[in-house]
């Protein structure tokens, strides 16, 4: 009996295993990847889902760090600059994206806060 | 202490001990390496993936992890009553559970392999040291674990190669739950 489940729970695994690898070479996203995203535009989000969203939330919302949807970043940084240089240079428990990011990165993630992040 | 040797150095095949944990140890590394590359060349599409009824891809994935280290955890406890380490009677029911904490720990995992290959891809930027430790353990993982099942699955094998890949697999789980799971928990919350 608990061999039978064994076996069972071992075939259901292997074609897991296989389906996995299958999708990792053949699915495509349902939008564009990194590389393309600097192409189209939306850069920012692509580099807000990578960098940022783990500690602002998937929307700003907040978490770890401080909330930046609704306007809030705005309100913060009236200046485009220094939000740049902010993320730059990093700020307390902020680290510096600088050494990470690239500027073109930097600022469409930045124009991403500031423009879609504040009609959420 | 001279059949030990005998038996060690080669197997009722004819194809010496040496050469069959060499050829173990190398399909494991072919795995790991194959993780890796895929990472770095695949371009990272960002996207969450599953998160069945949790707020996000990466809160399924913390908690999926830490059930992960769950199994581990008893796959080196059963392993050690297996082989007596513990001293006490080894039930009949305990090897096929072991064999059935090891695959479901496999399986669960797939979805969170899933998500950091296909999605966010090995980590090398400079500054990233935690993700990029996670994703050496992370590969490291899945290299051992194909040399572990050899290990298992073909006669004939030194003795001393199945608990040493055994513990690389339980060091290197530990790496990646500590490098994501515990980083997680940490930063974000015991969030849901």
């Amino acid at each position: 009996m608990l061999k039978g489940l064994v076996t069972v729970v071992q075939v259901i695994t292997l074609g897991a295993v296989a389906a996995t690898v299958f999708l990792l070479l053949t699915f495509t996203p349902t939008s564009p990847t990194r590389e393309a995203a600097a192409n189209l535009g939306i850069l920012g989000e692509q580099v807000w889902v990578r960098s940022c969203a783990g500690c602002h939330g998937a929307d700003g919302e907040g978490g770890i760090g401080p909330t930046l949807a609704g306007g809030a970043v705005v309100e913060a940084f009236p200046d485009r600059a220094e939000q740049i240089a902010l993320v730059t240079d990093g700020f307390e428990g902020m680290p510096a994206f600088g050494g990470r990011l690239t500027p073109a990165e930097i600022s469409a993630v930045v124009d991403y806060t500031r423009n879609e992040l504040a009609q959420r | 202490m001279t059949s030990q040797v005998s038996t060690d150095a080669q197997t009722s095949d004819g194809i010496g001990a040496a050469p069959l944990a060499a050829l173990a140890i190398l399909a494991g590394a072919a795995v790991a390496v194959l993780v890796g590359v895929y990472g770095q060349v695949h371009d990272p599409t960002g996207e969450a993936t599953i998160t069945l009824f949790f707020t996000g891809t990466l809160h399924f994935k913390a908690w999926a992890a830490t059930l992960v280290l769950v199994f581990a955890l008893f796959q080196a406890f059963s392993a050690l009553w297996m082989y007596g380490r513990l001293g006490w009677a080894v039930p009949s029911w305990l090897g096929p559970v072991h064999r059935l904490s090891g695959t479901l720990a496999l399986l669960i995992s797939l979805p969170v392999v899933y998500h950091c290959l296909w999605s966010l891809g090995f980590e090398t930027e400079a500054g990233e040291t935690r993700r990029f430790l996670h994703s050496l353990f992370g590969c490291v993982v899945y290299g051992a674990f194909t040399t572990k099942i050899l290990a298992v699955r073909l006669h004939g094998m030194p003795k001393w190669l199945l608990p040493s890949v055994g513990g690389l697999l339980f060091a290197a789980l530990i790496g990646v739950w500590c490098t994501s799971s515990l980083w997680f928990f940490q930063n974000i919350g015991f969030e849901i």
